[in-house]
């Protein structure tokens, strides 16, 4: 018997009880999508964690904090980084050890000044928004949101900020920054007693606004040569206000010491390898894409886990089959009993039904994918609405609690046939034990 | 056609210590030429239609061996026997035994689709043997919506479709009135004599009998061979 004739032959008998197969199809269906649903929820928290992370955190990017019994990142650290395989570039800054006031006209901002390798920074696509880099030891960039940093002079500390957190308009600096000049304000302190040094300098370039929306950046750009002005005045490295043990500075430490170093791979592929060899080579880094291969072990886990509790739906509804496909071969035992007196073979009639009841896995799985897709789809438009009116406070962006990516359907789909063509084996060896002469007697 | 070699069986009946041995047949042994239109005689439990159901392969015999066309039916497998029954062998039975939920033409139709035949092909060789069985106006009729008579010609159809050689028939006319008794039995004899199909019938009535070749009677398991007419 072909298989096409095999599956026209099945179809003609399901016809005869509709209600039985549309039963035993809808407990397949409610199975399925159950599975689906519960395991997209693993998979959706997953894809949201994960594309959290991706925006909030360059992939790309691998920090560098030291190495193992070394005095801080040297020159030679960082040419080593530089011809590594797959680095696109390294950026490397220092950071004034205390926080400086620049005053601009009427305003003042209490924020980090850095030094910074601009090549390199370019490399590592940092652009400016207006202006252009600096040139001589007094220009300095500043980051895109400086002017938020500035506040008016004289300003009420308590009228500061409104009440949703904004800065009080009437203290906002509104005028263009570009070459305005600035005091930029240090202080050192010897035995409780503060002694200030002003150092003039001029705003040649703003950077652009961060890629990611959450980062704040109000930093000043200054050069190596009023870092290093500072560090005279204070005679702290780094220009620390106070003298700290081993902070003084050392007159032989020629050589320069990086506090953050950065390295950006060209792409995500190589990130892997690169935290591999630096690791290697004793280095001590942070790499979200280390924390990401962490964090994919544990969802693994928990969507297995849930993939897991669905298919106990499944194997619930498969009893429904089984008791289905049972029920069809008692009702057609005389009918096999006659098949297998004009010659069906036993294997044919086990097929017969073994497709039978695969066949209603299948229409199971379709209606219980589509069903699963809908209920995602719902969750999914629900649950930011959700979130705001109970906690008052918009979704993050790009959410997803259900997400069903195509694999899950492959997995369910397969699990599902697998659960039914099981329960569909013993009705279908029971078909081929039907005796002959009893089937015909009537006797089953 | 088919030898009969020494065939015993017994049923056994009750469980465990409760069980008992039926003896019905005592080596039974007999020939069936090519052709041969043969009656199987004997009362009623004298173990006719369970020498038949040995031959067609529903019961395995205690002991001896079938032959049918020089193929030593009784060493088939289950399955193998299947094959060969669809290959080689036609039934007519008592209460026709058409599936119900399927029409005269499906029913006859089976056989060639359990063998694998091409849609195309499978439709004429029905159509035909329908026409045959003249019953090509009644092919979408549901068995229950046929005569005695018509539903035995379906199930002879049946039979026919696969073109068997040999053609077993237990108590083919046991559920038909005298009249369709009599054109079924002139039926059998054109189909012996047109297409050379040899015929096993078993049957308690003396029509029956006395038109076959040959008679073969079962007395209390044992055969009593009367040469034919
Ligand atoms: N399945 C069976 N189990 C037990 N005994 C059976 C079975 N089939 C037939 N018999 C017995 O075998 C004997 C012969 O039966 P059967 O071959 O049907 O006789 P006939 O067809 O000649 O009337 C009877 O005594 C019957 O009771
Ligand atoms: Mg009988």
């Amino acid at each position: 018997m072909t298989f096409k004739d095999q599956f026209k032959f099945v179809r003609q008998n399901l016809k005869k009880n509709k209600s039985r197969l549309f039963m035993t199809v809808l407990a397949t269906a409610i199975g399925v999508a159950f599975l689906i649903v519960l395991a997209s929820v693993g998979f959706g928290l997953h894809k949201s964690l994960i594309s959290d992370m991706m925006q909030n955190q360059l992939v790309t990017q691998v920090e560098i904090y030291g190495k193992e019994d070394s005095q801080g990142l040297k020159n030679e650290d960082i040419t080593y980084f530089e011809e590594m395989d797959g680095v696109e570039a390294v950026t490397r800054r220092n950071e004034l050890a205390q926080m400086p006031f620049f005053q601009l006209d009427d305003y003042t901002s209490n924020t980090n000044a850095i030094v910074t390798h601009f090549p390199s920074e370019i490399k590592a696509d940092f652009k400016l928004a207006s202006g252009r880099l600096p040139e001589g030891e007094n220009e300095v960039v500043v980051g895109y949101h400086f002017t938020e940093s500035l506040i008016k002079n004289g300003a009420n500390p308590e009228k500061l900020y409104d009440d949703e957190g904004n800065i009080n308009e009437d203290y906002v600096y509104t005028d263009d920054l570009l070459n305005k000049e600035m005091d930029m304000e240090v202080i050192k302190l010897t035995d409780g007693k503060e002694t200030k040094k002003t150092i003039s300098v001029k705003i040649v370039g703003i950077a652009e606004k961060p890629a990611r929306d959450w980062a704040y950046e109000e930093h000043v750009f200054i050069s190596e040569e009023i870092l290093q002005e500072v560090e005279q005045f204070t005679g702290v490295m780094r220009g620390a206000s106070e003298m700290y043990e081993g902070g003084e500075l050392d007159a032989n430490q020629s050589e320069e010491v990086y506090d953050y170093v950065k390295v950006y791979a060209n792409n995500v592929q190589e990130v892997e390898g690169i935290n591999k060899a630096l690791e290697d080579k004793g280095y001590m880094i942070y790499s979200i894409a280390n924390e990401m291969k962490q964090i994919n072990v544990i969802f693994l886990i928990m969507k297995i886990g849930l993939i897991f509790i669905g298919t106990i739906a499944l194997i619930i509804a498969s009893i429904g089959i089984y008791n289905t496909m049972t029920m069809a071969v008692t009702e057609r035992a005389p009918d096999i009993g006659i098949m297998k007196a004009i010659g069906a073979h036993p294997r044919t009639i086990k097929n017969i039904f073994l497709l039978e009841s695969t066949y209603i896995g299948l229409l199971g799985a379709i209606f219980g994918t589509i069903v699963a897709y809908g209920i995602s789809f719902l969750v999914n438009l629900c649950v930011p609405f959700i979130i705001q009116t109970a906690f008052d406070e918009a979704a993050p962006e790009g959410f997803l609690l259900s997400y069903i990516p195509w694999s899950l359907t492959l997995i369910s789909v397969g699990i599902c046939l697998l659960v039914t063509v099981f329960s569909g084996l013993r009705p279908a060896k029971r078909a081929t034990k039907v005796d002959v002469l009893k089937a015909m007697r009537r006797e089953l | 056609m088919i030898e009969v070699n020494k065939i015993y069986h017994s049923f056994e009946i009750g469980k465990k210590e409760k069980k008992t041995v039926i003896p019905v047949l005592k080596d039974v042994s007999f020939q069936i030429n090519k052709g041969e239109i043969v009656s199987i005689v004997g009362k009623s439990g004298s173990g006719k239609s369970t020498l038949l159901n040995i031959i067609s392969g529903f019961i395995k015999p205690t002991d001896g061996e079938v032959k049918i066309n020089n193929q030593t039916v009784t060493e088939l497998s289950e399955g193998e026997f299947a094959s060969f029954r669809l290959q080689h062998i036609g039934f007519i039975f008592q209460n026709f035994q058409l599936i119900p939920s399927m029409t005269a033409f499906q029913n006859v139709e089976l056989p060639l689709t359990f063998k694998g035949m091409n849609e195309k092909e499978r439709k004429q060789k029905t159509l035909e043997t329908l026409e045959r069985v003249g019953l090509a106006e009644f092919k979408d009729h549901y068995p229950s919506e046929l005569s005695g008579g018509q539903q035995q010609r379906v199930s002879i159809a049946r039979a026919l479709v696969v073109n068997p050689p040999l053609i077993l028939a237990d108590e083919p006319t046991g559920s038909l009135d005298s009249d369709t008794e009599k054109s079924l039995l002139a039926f059998i004899k054109q189909l012996n004599e047109e297409l050379g199909i040899t015929f096993l019938i078993i049957t308690h009535d003396e029509e029956v009998a006395e038109f076959g070749h040959r008679t073969i009677e079962i007395v209390d398991g044992h055969v009593l061979e009367e040469v034919g007419k």
